[in-house]
């Protein structure tokens, strides 16, 4: 019986593609995991403490994931970076993190502990769960912001022509090399369509991402070998 | 194709690709000697001949990447097996496949594949290949798959295809003969134009998407790598941090409608206020219906009224209708000194609010009201509408006011059981009918109740000084009924009275009409019933309840015990 690993950190890269690409980079990752995706469509909620409420500032974020029948509710709880020489390093990033499910009073327990809003966003988009050397969930997601309080309904995307794309993989403190190893080497797959890098890293577009999609996107007559 | 690829990769499994210091010669390469070689390529024929070591120049083994390739290699494979299992499957079961599905990754397959071979195109310039990994499969095809001769099927089609094409011409010169082959070319590459336009113009016509990619795109240029690199430091801003996404506090109420996942979990405005804070006046409010039992005779008119006064100090007539608000548990009114019941009133709820609650709620109690007034004998009803108004009166002026309410009372009440004690409201209910109670019994009974809840009606009464709107009564009623004592023309054996409650009723009945004005007449009243305290002591509190609006008489009804025995008592 194996020990149930705690994975309380995780390997995230980040990306953007060209919104008119995004179709493409589906058949591209369709092909490469081999599952079928899922649709996304998450409202997040940024809360943080007040000034009265501890010494540290401290953040968590709220996901309800809204496309399910039932709204489920995620508490996401993001730590610090590793630092050092051995993080600079390895090309993706490498952080705490903690994740759990939680009720829809969650909201209202966060509210009455002192957190106030901070910030919230609207993802819509799909993604792919798979393994491969790790578990590795892949999110293309466009993001939305609300105008108006809460509302979801009438979300418009911060950025209408980009989309980010996410690729993260739960790790532990023991095997969070052979997870970002696992991480970066698929990453290299979406190399035609984007490049992936550490959040806060800008990347641009890739030059051959037009190419790529056209190819994905077509019947596969054009290339002869 | 394929399986040239494969070909490759086989031999390229018993590539060693790392700097060792080994004899081993990897895949028993031979370094092209040839004189146009990159200066690498001499370096390292060089570093053969001398040290028969064989070490990759750095540059070339990092293009190169073998493990990489063979990693991309072995995915493609199992790809590419996927699609066949999963055309295995449809042949067995016999559905139709999903054509889009499968072209889709037939030609990421595809792409993967020019890929791999692309790049190793790039890098095989320096390394030749030669067979290591020879067994009895390989011995066979081996010849065939180096060679580059064509089969003996295949050039003997070719020949007979190049004699189709130059039939004509063999005579010709050489010259001639290029020509007209490229005039056919010219023909036939027309024709093929021609015919892709009119696919194009269909396809735009029946509006079938276009499976052929655009052209590739031109690199991009400045301007748009710019904005690219703009929108991208926005989005990249936007999702770790939360830039341009914070509202500003002033836009931070909840929009009518919320969505669905959230509109049970809100209860208040969220946003920059902290949650709580209207919500246990707001449960005051609702957690005193109004009473709406029918009233009796005339006779359990004053009965209730008593009883109710003493029972219910925190009677609220206002009915919270909005949905934003919470329903907390009962408010524990009874409990004067209870803590809870003292911060209640002193937390009022926001003028926003207190505005929007009455006016939700005078409508509400205007009916409840006006149902009440069918039931009751015609003088009652006229009682209730002065009260009514007056209270109504009193409620447009809660919202302008705050806090401090409760200690007015003690302070203006000025009987010595009160002092001390936060009155409220409560005991501004206890007013009416009370009056004829015993002062002082009555006293400790009323501050029993005083509880808190009904501030914003309170808050009404401490303007008006709480006074003496008393309109009661007390042993100076005509045991007749007591209902008399309500109206204000009272003609009680008490002198002191009598003059007070006609100062009142006069200054009722003006109220009756419901102008605010008729607040500074209870003021008026107040300094001069203030004389006659001592009478008045059991007053005072009624005083106050008759100003914070007549509720006092909505709550009449209950019954309670006490006040049916004091009464009597005050009759004997």
């Amino acid at each position: 019986m194996q020990l149930q690993k705690k994975a309380d950190m995780e390997c995230v890269v980040q990306g953007i593609i060209e919104t008119q690409h995004v179709e493409a980079l589906e058949i591209l990752l369709q092909g490469l995991c081999g599952v079928q995706r899922e649709r996304l469509r998450i409202h997040e909620i940024c809360l943080k403490n007040g000034p009265n409420l501890g010494l540290v500032a401290s953040e968590v974020r709220l996901l309800c994931d809204l496309e399910q029948t039932e709204p489920s509710w995620t508490v996401r709880h993001i730590g610090g970076a590793m630092r050092g020489a051995g993080a600079e390093q390895i090309s993706v990033l490498v952080r705490t993190m903690v994740e759990s499910k939680v009720s829809k009073n969650v909201l209202r327990m966060f509210y009455t502990l002192g957190y106030k809003l901070d910030h919230e966003l609207l993802r819509v988009g799909f993604s792919f769960q798979f393994n491969r050397g790790a578990q590795i969930t892949v999110t293309v997601s466009s993001v939305n912001k609300m105008l108006k309080l809460h509302a979801t309904d009438e979300a418009v995307p911060v950025t209408p022509g980009i989309q980010m794309v996410e690729v993260t993989a739960p790790a532990s403190a023991e095997n969070y090399t052979e997870v970002a190893a696992a991480v970066s080497s698929f990453c290299e797959y979406l190399a035609p369509l984007l490049h992936l890098s550490k959040p806060g890293v800008s990347t641009g577009v890739v030059p051959t991402a037009a190419a790529a999609a056209a190819s994905l996107m077509s019947d596969g007559g054009g290339t002869t070998l | 194709m394929i399986n040239i690829l494969f070909f490759i990769t086989d031999y390229l499994f018993v590539v060693k690709l790392r700097r060792v210091e080994r004899e081993e010669q990897l895949w028993g390469l031979g370094q092209c000697g040839r004189k146009g070689e990159t200066k690498k390529g001499r370096r390292m024929e060089g570093e053969l001949v001398q040290q028969q070591q064989e070490r990759l120049n750095q540059a070339v083994q990092q293009q190169l990447n073998l493990e990489q390739v063979k990693m991309r290699a072995i995915s493609l494979f199992k790809a590419i097996s996927r699609i066949l299992e999963d055309f295995d499957a449809y042949a067995r079961t016999n559905t139709t496949p999903k054509w889009q599905d499968i072209l889709g990754q037939y030609s990421m397959v595809n792409l993967e594949l020019f890929n791999i071979v692309d790049d190793i195109k790039k890098v095989s310039k320096p390394f030749l290949v030669y067979p290591k990994n020879v067994n009895a499969d390989n011995a066979t095809i081996l010849p065939v798959m180096l060679s580059t001769k064509l089969l003996p099927e295949m050039e003997t089609e070719d020949t007979s295809k190049r004699d189709q094409l130059l039939q004509g011409m063999q005579n010709l010169p050489i010259a001639t003969q290029i020509d007209k082959l490229k005039a056919r070319l010219d023909m036939i590459a027309g024709a093929c134009e021609g015919a892709e336009k009119v696919l194009a113009d269909t396809r735009k016509a029946y509006c079938f998407g276009t499976r052929q990619g655009p052209a590739i795109a031109p690199a991009l240029d400045k301007g748009q790598a710019a904005k690219i690199q703009e929108q991208e430091n926005l989005l990249r801003a936007a999702v770790n941090v939360g830039e341009g996404l914070r509202i500003p506090g002033d836009q931070r109420h909840i929009t009518a409608s919320l969505p669905m996942h959230l509109a049970d979990v809100f209860t208040v405005n969220e946003g920059a206020q902290s949650f709580p804070e209207g919500s246990s006046n707001n449960a005051y409010m609702k957690n005193t219906p109004l009473s709406s039992n029918s009233m009796g005779g005339q006779n359990s008119l004053l009965q209730t009224s008593g009883s109710q006064l003493l029972g219910r100090s925190a009677a609220s007539p206002n009915v919270a209708t909005s949905a934003t608000f919470d329903n907390t548990a009962a408010s524990p009114i009874p409990y004067a000194n209870s803590p809870r019941s003292s911060t209640n009133m002193m937390n009022t709820p926001s003028p926003q609010q207190q505005t929007s609650q009455q006016q939700q709620q005078q409508p509400t109690v205007q009916q409840q009201q006006r149902q009440k007034m069918m039931q009751l004998p015609q003088q009652q009803q006229q009682l209730l509408a002065q009260q009514q108004q007056f209270r109504q009166s009193a409620m447009q002026g809660l919202g302008q006011l705050h806090g401090q309410h409760q200690m007015q009372f003690s302070q203006q009440i000025g009987h010595q059981q009160f002092q001390g004690r936060q009155l409220t409201s409560g005991h501004v209910q206890h007013g009416i009918g009370q009056s004829q109670l015993n002062q002082g019994n009555q006293m400790t009974r009323i501050s029993q109740f005083s509880g808190a809840a009904n501030n914003a009606l309170f808050s009404a009464a401490q303007t008006t000084p709480n006074t003496q709107m008393i309109p009661n009564i007390s042993a100076g009623i005509s045991s007749q009924s007591l209902l008399p004592r309500m109206q204000f023309g009272l003609s009680g054996n008490n002198p002191q009275r009598n003059h007070a409650s006609q100062m009142l009723n006069d200054q009722m009945f003006s109220m009756g009409g419901g102008n605010p004005g008729g607040m500074m007449s209870i003021q008026q009243q107040q300094q001069q019933q203030q004389s006659s305290q001592g009478a008045f002591g059991g007053m005072a509190s009624n005083a106050q309840n008759l100003q914070s609006g007549m509720m006092t008489l909505q709550n009449t009804q209950q019954n309670h015990p006490n006040f049916s025995q004091q009464r009597q008592q005050n009759q004997q």
